[in-house]
């Protein structure tokens, strides 16, 4: 690697940089709508995929409140059995592609050239098309709740057959969607990549990147590596209705269980696109607010680097019940809990950091330990459902809706919340407000146990999941997350408040927002402006 | 000083949920057969291993939050590596995983073993029903939700098995080794009871095995697993598990109605016999889709009541319930129903709703073609 | 050879001494450890699939 690297900046360069960097914060391009329409700028389109995924992250809300609004006693009192399932898996498919990717990407586009000290990202017109294909996408995918037939109403999991011969008509859209978000999401991985190996300030090495960025790098080799696996699938489906092939329908001669095999080798990979990037965000944070040097940084990253080669081989687990032979079984069972051995390295580093440190609790931080709790809760469900039998009892019961909301929102939601408490001074040049913020984190954390947790139990009494009405003795525990929900939901509307409070006025910050934090972007005044690091900053690595 | 305050709260709440839980059940169900109970000692151990790992992990976490705030005058150690402690905690969960696989590798291949068995049955998902064939006894039914619609409405108030009640419970001795084969006539479907420890997702095209031996007589619950479409929440499984003996009687007595029914094939049926009979099956197996009014749901599911291409051609009419729509949702009935039960459903679509043909289609007619194909 | 399949194994294992880490990355070409961790990636899946149907006997 050293051999390849650009000879050091000299110092006079690194004075000329720090001149330059207020001096240019005019823009010169069109300005209103086609200002946003037409921007390269890494950060206005960070912003733009940030309000997006918020957006998202209401209009899947809603349809979760929708969900358990029905489920909140037995029998059918608000929808029927057909739009509920419309409702869960829109919930799941705009949640997944549409608000948790999206703000991860929006996040590495504002933050990467900042922590690498890059003046943009490597692709600026690239950059600005994969973003204005997800709002194509995803009006196109909300626009079927109005089709006749309905939305897609197979969950969010799209198994054939149930999501090719008995799928509504609107199926169509649906793939066609997905394939935008895909390129989308492929593009945007491309980006970052070509961004990270290139545009690095010359003095930063690989191993002195901040973990963020690392998580990000690998997330985009597993986003170019699955993306076109799922554009397949969907192709295949997209076949299957339209020309009259037989992928999928097994009086043709295909497969069903093809079709899961496929979709979790993408899906897989997949949640681990939705949480790499959210290990990477805690790692920055909690050394920031213990004010000391992340324990093991050299094993975070081959704890990461061996979760996502881990993450191809064990799709299967999520078949346990679908009649596999044997060997198969155990095959997936073994390598499934290989992967919680890493994925503890992580908890254990994030601790021993903690310990001996000095801490306070900012609202990044509140976030950034709850989400170490939390998503170790989860982490324990995952271990219990690698084990091959008694996922015969787990599998598709609401334990496993209780699994993985407990590793994507306390899980990845948390860490966007984290991360948007945590850089918010370095994009508007006010602190958060803190009374508000806590209010948001308590609301939030008590709101979500109280809907998670109980699913847990449900789940293990008995309750299968993607069911509108269900026995009676299931009628506590959804009770119980119902109103978790309701709150959880009603309190995310103190975030909103908290960032619009925080665009308009707050206490101002300085370059450095956080006395503990080390990485570049705390080097550029706050709020960024819209240039930055037009000359490569001199970056000092940690002696080690 | 907070978050002490939160952690007395969530405590009381925890202890307050589960008193009023306990009553109904909150953990995976022991059940009544070998496997099950070794599952549900799988399901503890791995469990306590969690909650203990939970404890010593968030106790270094809670114990470090406590102790080492700034407010508290804490200065920041200058430590970052230490390869021991690093091989030390991989080593650990390595050595708990190897010791969690061992058992679990031995359940799951018992598990596995469908070999030896005393009685077959075939178990067929439909939407949204199960079908059960007591393979080479010729007994065969179809197993329908019996929960009241109104019950569901909320019309009628609720009683204790509301959405876990069939009109026909799968009946199976206790102390034999029952093989289950899964199959399903259109979606996948998930065959589920927690007491037996039997999930099993039923896949059109192939068949998988499972197996169960249940040690108790008793009336066994549960669910269709895997989301199959708009009833999804309303194909429940019963299981009556009873003494061998009880199982042989019944059996015998089910074949006996069978074979009374094959001989009504041959005389001449009625048009009030096969409207009666038409009736019957038509509400437990068309209804869900077409309406118990005929009204239908279209474009998915269209309408039986004045529905002009089958009106005006019977031979369509009777292809189209025998053979199924290949590329709709319409299945093949030729092996789920009988011919009189064929020709009575179909004589009961040409003459209900204000559909008026005055046809009656004979069973004879409907085994003639079932033999030509 | 040796020492490049060394680190490649530390790194499935998740733990690496800081100053051998340095020394890989200092001496080290990246394609000997990215050939080696493919190459090892694929025995890792031998060696489960291995495991798995000796399991299954």
């Amino acid at each position: 690697m050293a051999s390849h690297l650009p000879p050091r900046p000299t110092p006079q360069q690194h004075q000329a940089d720090a001149g330059g960097m207020a001096a240019d914060d005019h823009h010169h391009g069109p300005r209103g709508l086609m200002r946003w329409l037409l921007t390269t700028n890494h950060k206005e389109i960070g912003t733009l995929y940030l309000i997006f995924s918020l957006t998202m992250f209401f209009i899947g809300g809603i349809f979760a409140m929708v969900v358990r609004a029905e489920l909140f006693q037995p029998g059918l009192q608000l929808v029927q059995p057909e739009f509920f399932n419309q409702m869960t898996t829109m919930h799941g498919l705009i949640m997944v592609f549409g608000a948790v990717m999206p703000a991860f990407v929006g996040l590495a586009n504002w933050m990467v050239p900042l922590q690498i000290g890059a003046p943009d990202m490597a692709l600026p017109r690239l950059n600005n098309f994969s973003f204005w294909l997800l709002p194509v996408a995803f009006a196109l995918l909300l626009s079927t709740l109005v089709m006749p037939g309905g939305a897609p109403n197979f969950g969010w999991t799209f198994y054939a057959p149930l999501s090719t011969t008995y799928a509504p008509p609107s199926t169509t859209f649906f793939i066609f969607s997905l394939h935008l978000a895909g390129i989308s999401s492929i593009l945007g991985a491309i980006n970052i990549i070509a961004t990270i190996l290139n545009l690095r300030t010359p003095s930063m090495r690989m191993m002195d990147m901040p973990l963020f960025v690392w998580t990000w790098l690998i997330t985009a080799f597993l986003l170019i590596a699955v993306m076109p696996v799922l554009a397949g699938v969907i192709t295949m489906m997209l076949l299957d209705i339209n020309f009259g092939t037989s992928f999928f329908n097994a009086a043709g001669g295909g497969d069903p269980v093809l079709f899961q095999h496929l979709f979790w080798f993408f899906g897989h990979p997949e949640v681990y696109i939705m949480i790499l990037p959210a290990f990477g965000i805690v790692s920055v944070i909690i050394p920031t607010f213990a004010r000391k040097r992340l324990f093991g940084y050299a094993s975070m990253v081959y704890a990461t680097a061996s979760i996502a080669i881990l993450s191809f081989l064990v799709w299967a687990h999520h078949m346990f019940v679908v009649g596999l032979p044997l060997v198969a079984e155990l095959f997936f069972m073994y390598s499934t809990m290989l992967i919680a051995v890493p994925t503890g390295v992580k908890v254990f580093n994030w601790i021993t950091t903690l310990f001996r440190g000095s801490l306070t609790f900012e609202p990044p931080m509140l976030f950034a330990l709850a989400f170490v709790v939390l998503f170790t809760i989860g982490g324990f469900s995952g271990l219990m459902l690698a084990i091959s039998p008694a996922d015969f009892q787990y599998h598709d019961t609401y334990f496993v809706v209780a699994h993985f909301h407990y590793v994507l929102v306390p899980g990845a939601v948390f860490a966007i919340m984290a991360a948007v408490y945590y850089w918010l001074p370095k994009w508007t040049g006010h602190y958060p407000h803190t009374r508000l913020s806590q209010w948001h984190f308590w609301l939030s954390v008590i709101g979500v146990n109280l809907t998670f947790f109980p699913m847990h139990f449900a789940g293990l009494a008995g309750m299968p999941r993607r069911i509108p009405d269900y026995a009676l003795q299931f009628a506590d525990f959804n009770m119980i997350t119902s109103i978790g929900a309701f709150m959880f939901g009603a309190s995310q509307l103190l975030f909103v408040a908290v960032v619009v409070l925080c665009v308009r006025r707050g206490e101002k910050a300085p370059a450095k927002a956080w006395d503990g934090a080390e990485d570049l972007e705390w080097t550029v005044p706050s709020p960024a402006p819209l240039h930055t690091f037009e000359t490569p900053p001199h970056f000092e690595p940690h002696r080690h | 000083m907070r978050m002490r305050l939160v952690w007395t709260a969530g405590l009381v709440a925890c202890s307050g949920l589960s008193g009023s839980v306990l009553a109904n059940g909150w953990n995976m169900p022991v059940g009544v057969t070998d496997v099950s109970r070794e599952i549900h000692s799988l399901h503890m151990t791995i469990f306590w291993i969690c909650v203990v790992i939970g404890v010593v992990v968030f106790g270094a976490m809670f114990y470090s939050l406590f102790r080492y705030r700034r407010s508290r005058g804490a200065k920041a150690a200058n430590f970052h590596e230490h390869t021991t402690v690093e091989v030390i905690w991989t080593l650990i969960p390595i050595l708990i995983l190897v010791a969690m696989a061992i058992p679990a590798t031995a359940t799951l291949k018992t598990m596995y073993d469908t070999s030896e068995a005393d009685l077959d049955v075939m178990v067929t998902g439909q939407q949204w029903r199960w079908r059960y064939d007591y393979l080479g006894e010729d007994v065969a039914f179809t197993s329908n939700l019996a929960t009241a619609r109104s019950q569901v409405s909320g019309e009628s108030a609720k009683q204790e098995n509301y959405l876990l009640e069939v009109d026909e419970p799968l009946v199976l001795p206790v102390d034999r080794k029952v093989r289950l084969l899964m199959t399903s006539d259109d979606v996948i479907h998930s065959w589920w009871v927690p007491d037996l420890a039997v999930k099993q997702d039923a896949v059109p095209g192939f068949v998988n095995e499972n197996w169960v031996r249940i040690n108790e007589p008793g009336i066994y619950r549960g669910q269709c697993a895997e989301l199959c479409g708009r009833d999804h929440a309303f194909m429940p499984v019963v299981v009556k598990a009873v003494e061998p003996e009880r199982f042989d009687a019944w059996l015998a007595e089910r074949k006996e109605a069978a074979a009374q029914e094959a001989m009504g094939v041959d005389r001449e049926w009625e048009l009030d016999e096969l409207m009666e009979r038409g009736e019957q099956v038509y509400g437990t197996i068309c209804a869900s889709c077409h309406q118990p009014d005929g009204s239908g749901s279209p474009p998915a599911f269209p309408a039986l009541a004045g529905n002009q291409a089958i009106l005006d051609d019977p031979d369509y009419h009777i292809d189209t319930v025998v053979n199924g729509v290949s590329g709709s949702a319409m299945p093949a009935f030729r092996s789920t129903l009988n011919p009189v039960e064929l020709a009575a459903v179909i004589t009961y679509e040409r003459n209900a709703w204000g559909n008026e043909t005055g046809e009656a289609i004979q069973p004879a007619e409907i085994a003639e073609l079932l033999d030509e194909q | 050879m040796w020492r490049v399949i060394k680190s490649v194994l530390a790194a499935f294992f998740g733990v690496q001494k800081e100053s051998r880490r340095h020394e890989d990355f200092s001496r080290g070409r990246a394609s000997h450890f990215i050939i080696a961790g493919i190459l090892m990636g694929g025995v890792l899946v031998l060696l489960i699939a291995l495991v798995a149907s000796l399991a299954a006997r």
